[in-house]
This record gives C-alpha cells, structure tokens and sequence, in this order.
C-alpha cells in the first residue's frame, strides 16, 4: 500500500515539529518543506536552518467530506466527521498545507488568522505520527 | 522528424464492469482499433508499444506490459508501460507519436487500461491518493478532490466563478455523454440537482467529481506518408505538446491555473502552428468540473478568469463557438485513470471523421481538434492537435 | 544569579462536558464540586497538551529552548508505555539534543516530583535550565463512578538561573504503602480503585498532613503564613477536607481550584493550580503546593514570589484565558471521542 516511510517521516519531523524552514544561503529563498536543490534558484545550496513564526492566513481551503478521507485518516473520520484542509500563506510569504483544527464554520475563510499547533495526524503500524496544524486565532489569547 | 497520421482507434464501454478482467479490457479496445483500420494491417506490423496504466488495485504492477502484449498476440514488439497518473495514456500517445516521428519505427501502438472498481471501496481511496503529493497533502488528510477544491476556492475568490457554474459543466458534460453509448454515465442531469447533491469537498459536490470507471482505450499511429496505405480516412497529429508543474498544489505560485497545461498548449499550438480560436472541438481534462473551466482559460480559449462566461453564453455546448467534451468528458464518460488519454484521442479521431455514433453529438465540419490530459492535480499534462 | 522558577504556561482543551451530560446519561454526577470538565480533541493527547503548555512556559521566561538542559514530563496517561515522550516534547520545543531528559509516571504526585527533581538538576550545577511539563487525561471505564471527575490539562514550568519570578523556600514529602487505593494494572486501560472512602481519605490525610506539617515545621511557619494554598483537588471537595486538617482557610485555598472546571487533570493539578494563583500573584505573596499520589506520597513545597512575576504578567495565555474557550459536546460524542464506544 502506498505510504510514508518512518524513515522518511522522521527526515520532516524539524519542519513537522519545529517548523524549521532552511533558507537558501545562494538566494535567501527559505524552502520549507526542505529540498536538495533550491525551489527558487534552483542551486545545489547550502541552507541554514530559520524557524518560522507559525503564524499565517488562510490562501485557500475546503472540507473533506466524511466518508472519502484517505485510510491514513480513517480513524479521525470515525471519531469526528468530516475536516478542514487549508493552504496557509506563512507570515514569511510562503505556504503549506494542513488540517484547520479546533474551528468553528465562520473561521474557515480566505484570509483568516491562524496559528500553528502541535497535533497527532495519525497512527500507523501503532506509531503515532505527530505534525502540524493549524487553529484560528481568535478571542482567546494568540500564542506568542 | 516524420510526421504522424492515426489509422485507427477503439475504446471500451467506460463503466463498472465487473465481469471483464483487464487483459481482456484492453484485447476488447486492441481489437476495435484494429478493425477501425478500414484497409486492414498486420498485428505483426506493429513493431512498438506504449500502455498507459496507473496500476490501481495493484494488480500486473512490474512487467505490465509484457502482459498486455501476450494477451493481444503482439508478443516481440518493444513494449513499455506508462505511468504518469490521470495522463497516462496521454502520455502513452505522445511516446508512440515520438517514436514512430523519430523514425525509429513505421507502426506503432497507444492506449490504456484501467480497472477500478475491482477493489474494496475502502482500499480504492489509498490508490485515488497516489498521485497528489503524499509527505504534504495527502498526510494533512487531502483527497483528490481536495487539492481540486482548493483550487475552486482560490478561483472563486479570485475570478467570482461561481457554484452554479460548476454545475453548468456538469449538466453539459452529462447532457452529451447520455448521447454516447460508450459512457459510463448515460443519464442527464440539472443544475438543481447538481447543487444539491451532497459535497465530496466543499464546494465540490458528487456532481462535480468522475466516477471511478473501468475500461480501455487503443490508438495505431504510423507513418503520416504511408497514412493512405491502411485507410482512406487518417488523422493527422499536427502538433502535441507536454510539460510538468509542481506535484504540490501549494508550492505552486497560482492554484487557479494548472501551468503544465498552459506550457503543453503552447508548445502544441506552435508546431500545429494553429491558434486556440482555430480549434474546432476539444476533449479537456475534467476530472472534476472546476478543472475544465480552468483548463478553458488555460488552453486559451478564454481570458484568464474568464471561463464562467463560456459557460454562460453556451459557448462550449455542441453547436457552441468551441465545443468542448462532446464525449461527455472524464464526468460523464468516465475516468478509468490509465485509459482516459488515448479515450479522448479517440472521440476526437471521430468527430473529425465525422464518424460519432449518435448525430446530435457530432460537431459538424471539424478539422482540427484538441486533447488535453492532465495527471492528478497537474503534475503533468500532454496535449495534442490532430487535424484531418 | 539565584535559581528558581523563570516563567510557567498551562493548555486546557477546548472540549467540556457538563453535568448535565451525565445526569442525562447515569441518572447522577459522581463528582461532587465539578460543573463540567475538559476533554481532549481527537488529535490531542498528553504529549500534544505539554507541547502547548511549554511553548507558553518558555515564552514566558524569554528563554529560548535551545538552552535547555533537561526536560522533564510527568503523566499518568502517557501514550506510550514505553518510549521516551520527554524526547518528542524536547524536539517540539526547539530543544538541542544535547538533553537530560526522563519521564514520570505512575501517579499523580509526578507533576511535583518532576518539578523538585527540575530544579534539583539545575541546583546541582548540572545544567542552568531545565523545562518541566505535566500533562494528563486519567482514563476509565464509562461505567464507573471514578470516571466521573476525570478531565485533561497540562502545565509547564521553566526553572533555571536568573531572576526567578518565583524561589522555592523548602520542601518536604512522605511516604507510606497503601494498595488498591487509586491504581491501574499494566495490561488494564482503566483506572480502578477499591472503592472505600475511608480508606482513601485516610491515606491522603497521612501522607499529605504529614508532609506539609514537616514542610511548616521546617520553615518556621504557620498555615495563616501562606497567601496562597494548591491542595489536591480530585473533586470539588477534597481540598475543603484536607484544608481543615491542616488548619487553611477557604480563601487560601479557592484561588488554586481548577477542578470544577477542567476535573480531576491528575499529575498536571498540581501545578495548573499553582499556575492560576501564580497568575494573581503579587510580590512578596506565599504560595504553598501540596500534591498526592496514589500508592501513596505526598510532596509538600514551599514557593516565595518575586517582584520579577509582575514582568512578564499577560505575555502568555493565562489559566483563565483557556477556561474561557470552550465548546460543549455532548455524552455520546463523548464516548466516540475517548473510544469507549
């Protein structure tokens, strides 16, 4: 079955768990997720790691219905329906795509604030992968 | 570089069909395309062949067409099988043309085959996943349809296109396939009961998503100077063009075009030397509807933005200033993945022959016609003008 | 340079169920003093909980995590068994490898336990910061009466040299064997006790009067001397017992109640509680945080605060801030939620 390799998995977990971009030292471009050559300049870089604010807006987003989500989620739908997925627009200017969670309808729209979280995505072989997310910023206190 | 000339097509009924295993599938669409060669060839002259096929359920994966060979008594030809998603056989067409202009061959053999709906419900959505970006959007629990809506999403922000325009492609796509006996869906709908039926991946609907389709497709190219050789009727390929895009719908610069197809139209426009007003009919990739109104703005057909307003003013019906799917499209003929590409080479084949099964989904007088065909969300796209 | 504590945060989840929830679904609520109660989302757990609460904690002490030298996590729902979860929680963090790490477990005394063995690692000279984060969602079968109070939290506590809003004066703890009291089997999924009350408060009185006399005795205090008073907070009202067998007013106590909001969050209570009063705190304030667990001890701890706690006062989401963001769910959702149907 098509999958994600832990080894694999393990290689993103700085993006995943720190939200590390690794900015091109030949341009400046921050690549986010990591690459061998960069996404701009297209040069075999050197990078430094820049961790990112987490905070961003909404580019774009639907809801996945229940029922069509892949196996992966399976587990997620039974417990809680259907999901947002967004692109957020980093405040750095680039983008990336993940599950809007702890929302209510009215926060899903073009531009809304969100911030990112550290959430479980999900379980596989009895591993629990955890990963990024992303929650509207709302009355309640924005993390710092 | 030689020029190509297609002597003769065959495609399956697309559909659920059960009772027909793959290698029989393809024999079915080898053996119309055969026949379709009013002045009779060879199976030995047949010398290259290229099947494109996305390997859903996991069935034959390595040696895929080894086996497809065996089954169609064209064992000894050179055979390769082709993966590049949704266009698959697009891509299959292009490496056919390519071989048989390289001169490296005189006959040569396209098409695709998929069978989709032999696998668990559940097991079909792991295989419906494998072609977007895995690492990034699939594991934040993105669907094919997902990575579509966003897009939806963005151009409707972005260009005002509305719901209701996406479900007017659905209503036209399946107001010409219920005229095409080979489709897979034969009923038509109304933009009422497109809107209201339930969401797959808001905004978009089951109205706006192709089935999950069985079948296959075949085309035999050659030569174009030993064209008349064969049949009194060929098609030329005037022009093909292919690209690729990013695989990440949000690594890319704008999701509400798909720039592989832009650059693959170009490409084919510029060796067809024709422009996108010159087409007369197109089949374009719809996997879900959002995706035809953007590939109407990408193909040229309309400003950027702008292709709600074909939609409007009918300008994509049969009969329309550029009629588009008349097949009925990936939404109403079907999608089965692999065979999808050399499908739309085939009903164009038609339409340009003037040989279309049901009359009312004739284009009357077409001489040049388009194909478009895109993988997953844009990964690749091969697009090719053929002309009478 | 003195050591101490240099910033806290804490995360509650948004989800609450109420009492009337239950009622609806069992005819009563076992768990007196509680109104509703936290529970976790579906793609939330003790590790995502202390992940929150320390990114909070080290925002608030400004000190970047890269300076860290331990990091230690306390729970009794750890989603693992076995497999080291202080790790997952030092990457997240924006640790450097090059970390003490341990994980506590067992019962609900490991908050406290972690926290004095935190500040013991960097009195030691072993390390100059040290992360501490509590998270828990204790778990049991739907059935049962001890379920009723169980809801989810966590705090973090960011120790180290500086200028410590907060020092700790002294502590004391006890211990004495008591079986079936509040345990969990290693091959079990729930939460069981025997079942006798008076067993059970016996045991908590032991070990908790015990060390917080000796913790009185030692600083030359008397019970009117603390501002502020943590005590365990299992429902609604066990602090009230405990505070009058060691001689605490109500108004002490109150500040530090967590309980009826979020219920029973285990080994994060402790130090939740002392997060909501340290967030009212003022200069010169004395807290003290009493702790127990099952099995049974008790931590009792003395805690001074400083001018440097009205710095960086509201940088980061208070106690109060996350108690305001709620959503309600109801009892079946409850039950999909936490699998236990």
């Amino acid at each position: 079955m098509a999958h994600v390799s832990i080894p694999s998995y393990w290689k993103t977990l700085p993006q995943r768990y720190c939200l590390i971009g690794m900015k091109c030292k030949n341009c400046g471009t921050i690549n986010f997720p990591a690459r061998e050559i960069c996404i701009s300049c297209k040069q075999k870089s050197e990078f430094e790691p820049k961790k990112l604010s987490g905070r961003g807006k909404i580019y774009s987003y639907t809801i996945i219905a229940a029922g069509s989500a892949p196996p992966e989620f399976s587990e997620q739908e039974r417990l809680a329906g259907s999901f947002p997925v967004a692109i957020v627009e980093l405040e750095e200017g680039l983008r990336i795509v993940a599950q809007i969670t702890d929302y209510e309808e009215e926060d899903l729209k073009i531009e809304a604030e969100v911030e990112s979280v550290f959430r479980k995505l999900y379980e596989e072989d009895k591993i629990i992968r955890y990963g990024l997310k992303f929650r509207p910023v709302k009355k309640r206190k924005p993390l710092p | 570089m030689q020029k190509v000339a297609i002597i003769g097509v065959g495609q399956t009924r697309f559909g659920d069909l059960i009772d027909k295993k793959a290698e029989e599938l393809f024999a079915e669409a080898f053996l119309e395309a055969l026949n379709d060669v009013d002045k009779g060839i060879d199976i030995s002259e047949i010398q290259e062949v290229y099947i494109g096929n996305s390997g859903v359920g996991g069935g034959q994966l390595g040696n895929f067409s080894s086996l497809m060979t065996d089954h169609l008594g064209l064992t000894g030809a050179a055979a390769l099988r082709i993966e590049n998603a949704c266009a698959s056989s697009g891509f299959a067409m292009r490496a056919a043309v390519l071989a048989v202009s390289s001169g490296v061959c005189d006959v040569a053999l396209a098409g695709g085959e998929e069978k989709m709906n032999d696998t668990p419900r559940k097991r079909v959505r792991y295989w419906l996943g494998i072609s977007g970006d895995m690492e990034w959007e699939r594991l934040s629990g993105m669907t094919f349809a997902g990575v579509f809506a966003l897009m939806a999403i963005r151009h409707m922000h972005e260009y005002g296109t509305k719901r209701e325009h996406l479900a007017m492609v659905s209503v036209k796509n399946h107001k010409n396939g219920a005229s095409n006996p080979k489709a897979h869906l034969q009923r038509e709908t109304t933009l009422e009961r497109a809107l209201a039926s339930p969401m797959v991946a808001y905004p978009l609907t089951l109205f706006d998503c192709c089935p999950i389709s069985d079948g296959a497709s075949a085309v035999i190219v050659c030569r174009a100077d030993l064209a008349k050789k064969y049949t009194d009727t060929p098609v030329y390929v005037a022009g093909h063009g292919a690209s690729t895009d990013r695989l990440s719908v949000f690594q890319r610069e704008d999701v509400t075009s798909i720039n592989s197809s832009i650059v693959a139209a170009r490409q084919a426009f510029k060796m067809a030397s024709v422009k996108p007003e010159d087409i007369d009919v197109a089949e374009v990739h719809d996997c879900f509807t959002i995706a035809e109104i953007i590939a109407y703005e990408d193909l040229g057909f309309c400003p950027k933005g702008k292709g709600w307003k074909l939609l409007e003013e009918g300008q994509t019906e049969i009969g329309g200033k550029i009629p588009v799917n008349p097949s009925g499209g990936l939404k109403s003929k079907g999608h089965p993945v692999g065979a999808t590409g050399t499908g739309q080479i085939y009903e164009i084949v038609n339409q340009l022959r003037g040989s279309v099964e049901k009359k009312n989904r004739q284009v009357s007088g077409a001489e040049i016609g388009l194909t478009h065909n895109t993988g997953g969300s844009g990964g690749t796209t091969v697009v090719h003008i053929l002309k009478r | 340079m003195s050591i101490g504590i240099l910033g806290y945060g804490v995360y509650i989840p948004r989800y609450r169920i109420n009492r009337a929830e239950y009622i609806k679904a069992w005819g009563q609520f076992a768990a007196a003093g509680v109104e509703e109660k936290a529970v976790l989302g579906f793609d939330e757990d003790s590790i995502t909980m202390s992940v929150e609460a320390s990114r909070n904690a080290l925002n608030h002490a400004e000190v970047d995590a890269s300076k860290l030298n331990a990091v230690y996590f306390a729970s009794t729902s750890s989603p693992y068994a076995e497999k080291l979860v202080s790790s997952t929680i030092a990457m997240a963090v924006g640790a450097s490898p090059r970390v003490s790490v341990a994980d506590f477990t067992s019962s609900t005394m490991a908050g406290t336990s972690a926290l004095l063995m935190g500040l013991d690692f960097v009195a030691s000279g072993r390390g100059h910061f040290a992360l501490i984060t509590a998270s828990d969602c204790p778990y049991a079968d739907p059935g049962e009466f001890i379920e009723h109070p169980f809801g989810a939290g966590a705090a973090a506590f960011v120790v180290g040299e500086g200028a410590p809003i907060a020092t700790i004066e002294n502590s004391d703890s006890t211990t004495i064997e008591a079986l079936g009291e509040r345990f969990r089997k290693y091959e079990e999924k729930s939460i069981e006790t025997l079942g006798i009350p008076s067993y059970t408060e016996a045991v908590i009185m032991k070990t908790v009067t015990s060390s917080v006399k000796a913790l009185i005795d030692k600083t030359g205090r008397k019970p009117s001397d603390f501002n502020f008073v943590v005590l365990p907070q299992f429902d609604g009202r066990m602090p009230s017992t405990i505070a009058r067998m060691n001689g605490f007013e109500e108004t002490q106590f109150t500040p530090s109640m967590i309980v009826s909001q979020v219920g029973d969050a285990g080994a994060a209570s402790p130090l939740i509680g002392l997060a909501k009063v340290l967030d009212e705190a003022k200069p010169g304030n004395r807290v003290l945080v009493a702790s127990y667990g099952a099995g049974a001890g008790s931590d009792a701890v003395s805690i001074n605060v400083n001018e440097e706690i009205m710095k960086r006062k509201g940088a980061v989401p208070s106690v109060k801030d996350y108690l305001a963001d709620k959503k309600y769910i109801d009892y079946i959702y409850y039950l999909k939620i936490k699998k236990m149907i």
